[in-house]
């Protein structure tokens, strides 16, 4: 039984998040330029959620943030490369206000948890000051000693226990905490460097974007807009997209190419089965000059295996061969439940179901063609002007960065 | 931009119309030292609520009624609501029944929805062929369970006037206790609106759609109609509609009612002449064609059903020509989601993807007609044959 219990007082908000960050540790390499692009895409996340100050100490990344302690915690654990955070108390580094703290924290979970069988638990230390008088496992021992109420409501178990409370012990300050939220994990976005995502009206390619996000890819998007044959709806509706994938992302280029001439173009001088495959051809060719221009190196597509009859293997390699760069297609083979899943959780779902059109239902094709073949497509191709098409949509595109606020 | 029209020739005044320069006056003192609360009892709140009066007696005046009957409210939605569910459930006890038009808008058939899972039951009354009310089965609907009755002035797709004055005599003679509505939201500036000549316990209005403020609209209903309240608070508008009111909003749509009750005949006068210049101009453009739906029609509001491409694609077209419209139904909707109006004129789902709309208002100029008729003409040759 503890001998003394401090007397515990109420307990206030955290005032400090602790950020873990798994894969990155791993990059001996660059690791110091991974940090530097966690911290800044942290301080970005934050921005719309709380004044906060962020800085790397330690293997971890500490945020104390102004206000709103619980939601920027959230915030943090939703930024690729993060791991794990923990909202956190700090106390000086001594014993006395250490343990006094983690009985009140202990109280606190235990009145959350109301009536029910004894918790499991136990103390877990991290000592990143050596010169603090009791090393990791005897600091643990005297902590638990003194603040555990009886084994009636908490029983203490060191493998896998229900509840852990965490002890950081720095050289001027210990943070303590309870909970840990799981992050999103990946890596910093931009750390991989830059790609173009070719971005239609529907459920995929916002999911694609996500997960080469995910993967540490900075991402610009280009839309195809066929005005006047579709309206300004569509446009809307791809900024939003946009904008809701800035939660990942702060600020991201957009660019939209005027499309109709191409898609009339191809109806009216190629065989009606091929126009699909065609237009796709275009877009890649288009996607590849902007891409070049704004130093990215792959191109992002929604592209998924079998989802409808005409995206076979046959077609990919035709569309593949119009662009030199690597074509990245993170949801090839995924099936449309797991997109629409990740388009949920992610917030794209409700906007790609709006019904903006991307295309419109007059250069659609009767039957598209199922098998491809690349020599057709170039056959079909001879019979019109690529080059000048290509570099009339490219003086007609126009560029805007669009922020997760929802400012231009 | 990808399109860049050099002007606007708007065409879509059924959908929503400009602020006119009269009511912009109006209301700005209410944007800035006008600020008080009418509720308060110091002067500036004094000052509000003798705006929101005046505001009242304007649009009472506009619907041949009293100051005492408008509740105002946050648009023509709430006001159907307020009046289908509020009459039909401070009814319960009488019956019922509930008769609704084959057109209504969204906001009638929802509350109508509502009431049928509470209890009510909730039947149509259909259009003939030739677009007008079936009257005849509305007679044979009738009972004297019938609790609410609620018909639609103007179609705000086709623009047919419903003879809504012969229906609520009908109904009056079926069942003594019936609560008539109608949702007059595309008649008023246009036609001169008089409860009693209409023969309608309730009315509903919308500002926005004559030259005022989204968000403002009214329920004028006769002394003593029984309306069971949707929102409860401070006693507000007689508890009718409770809440701080809209001052400015209110303030808008009094000018507005006003200015359009004024000049509604001139300005029916005008939509006519404009339909018919739209009628000449499109005999020489073959393939396109009005839809005259019902024997009285309402010139302001025109359909067309255009040929080939869908009316969305020509929709853009025109819009990038500087021509705004509406269509029917958009390009990718399926036959459940055809406009019940278009559906009861015989179209299916093909065809009511190829309705254009355009909808005048009293600022409409012929020149404008005439331009979406060029745009129309040049468009021709382009979208005609697409499919």
């Amino acid at each position: 039984m503890p001998s003394a219990q401090p007397s515990p007082t109420e307990l206030g908000e955290p005032d400090l998040i602790l950020v873990r960050y798994g894969e990155l540790a791993l990059k001996k390499g660059n690791r110091g330029e991974f940090e530097k692009a966690l911290v800044r895409n942290l301080r970005q996340a934050l921005a719309s959620t709380t004044k906060a100050e962020v800085d790397r100490q330690h293997g971890r990344i500490l945020i104390r943030p102004e206000r709103r302690c619980e939601k920027a915690a959230k915030r943090a654990a939703e930024v690729f490369g993060v791991k794990t955070v923990s909202p956190a108390w700090t106390v000086a580094s001594d014993t006395e206000a250490i343990t006094a703290q983690a009985a009140k924290l202990l109280e606190s979970a235990l009145a959350a948890r109301g009536q029910s069988e004894p918790v499991s638990f136990r103390v877990r230390v991290r000592r990143a000051n050596k010169a603090f008088p009791l090393n990791s496992s005897e600091l643990e021992r005297h902590v638990a000693e003194r603040i555990l109420p009886g084994p009636d409501t908490v029983r203490v178990q060191l493998v896998n226990p229900e509840m852990t409370l965490g002890i950081e012990v720095r050289d001027r300050n210990t943070f303590l905490f309870l909970d840990r939220i799981e992050g999103n994990g990946g890596l910093p976005v931009g750390t991989l460097g830059r790609a173009l995502c070719l971005l239609s009206g529907g459920i995929d390619s916002p999911v694609a974007s996500w997960l080469a996000m995910k993967r540490g890819l900075h991402m610009g998007y280009v839309s195809f807009h066929s005005a006047p044959y579709i309206g300004e709806g569509f446009r809307r509706k791809v900024r939003e997209v946009v904008r809701n994938l800035g939660r990942w992302q702060y600020k991201a280029p957009l660019f939209t190419v005027p499309f109709a001439d191409i898609q009339v173009a191809i109806r009216d001088q190629t065989p009606e089965r091929y126009r699909t495959v065609l237009y796709r051809r275009m877009m890649q060719r288009i996607a590849e000059r902007l891409a070049t221009a704004e130093n990215c190196g792959a191109l992002v597509t929604g592209e998924c295996l079998g989802q409808v009859a005409s995206q076979t293997l046959e077609n990919l390699t035709c569309i593949e061969a119009a662009t030199s760069l690597p074509v990245l297609r993170p949801v090839l083979t995924y099936d449309k439940e797991e997109i629409i899943q990740i388009a949920r959780r992610i917030g794209t779902f409700d906007i790609s179901i709006q019904p903006e059109p991307d295309c419109c239902t007059v250069f659609q094709p009767n039957r598209p063609v199922i098998r491809g073949r690349v020599k057709d497509c170039l056959a079909a191709e001879a019979q019109m002007d690529v080059e000048g098409l290509m570099q009339r949509a490219l003086d007609g595109t126009e560029m805007e960065l669009l922020d997760h606020e929802g400012g231009a | 931009m990808v399109y860049a029209p050099m002007t606007t020739v708007y065409l879509d005044n059924a959908a929503t119309t400009p602020l006119a320069e009269p009511v912009r006056e109006a209301l700005a003192p209410f944007l800035g030292e006008e600020f008080g609360n009418p509720s308060s009892r110091h002067a500036l709140g004094v000052r509000a609520a003798e705006a929101l009066t005046r505001a009242r007696t304007q649009v009472a005046r506009a619907l041949g009624g009293q100051a005492s009957e408008v509740a105002f409210t946050s648009g023509g939605t709430e006001a159907n609501n307020m009046a289908v569910l509020g009459a039909a459930r401070a009814r319960k006890k009488q019956g019922a029944q509930i008769l609704l038009g084959a057109t209504e808008h969204p906001s009638v058939r929802a509350a109508g929805e509502a009431l049928s899972a509470e209890g009510f039951e909730v039947q149509t009354i259909p259009l003939d062929e030739t677009g007008n009310l079936d009257l005849q089965v509305a007679e044979a609907l009738l009972t004297p369970e019938t609790v609410v009755v609620a018909q639609m002035l103007v179609n705000n797709e086709v623009g047919t006037i419903y003879p809504v004055a012969k229906l609520a005599r009908l109904a009056r003679k079926y069942s003594p206790q019936v609560h008539m509505h109608t949702d007059a939201v595309q008649g008023l500036g246009k036609l001169a609106l008089d409860l009693d000549q209409l023969g309608v316990d309730s009315c509903s209005v919308s500002a926005h759609k004559v030259h005022g403020l989204k968000g403002t609209g009214a329920l004028v209903t006769r002394p003593g109609t029984r309306l069971q309240p949707l929102i409860f608070g401070g006693g507000q508008q007689g508890g009718v509609r409770p809440g701080t009111e809209n001052v400015v909003g209110a303030v808008a749509f009094g000018a507005a009612a006003q200015m359009a009750d004024d000049r509604c005949e001139q300005t029916y006068e005008h939509a006519a002449g404009l339909r018919a210049q739209l009628d000449n101009g499109l005999k020489t453009l073959s393939g396109i064609s009005l839809l005259e739906a019902g024997t009285e029609r309402m010139p302001s509001i025109c359909s067309l059903l255009v040929p080939g491409a869908p009316a969305e694609v020509w929709q853009h077209h025109l819009e990038a020509r500087g021509v705004f419209v509406s269509v029917g139904s958009a390009c990718q909707s399926n036959d459940s989601s055809v406009s019940p109006a278009l559906l009861a004129l015989g179209l299916d789902a093909e065809r009511a993807r190829r309705v254009l709309r355009l909808s005048f208002s009293a600022l409409t100029t012929s020149e404008e007609v005439q331009i979406a008729l060029d745009a129309l003409e040049s468009l021709a040759p382009e979208l005609e044959d697409l499919s």
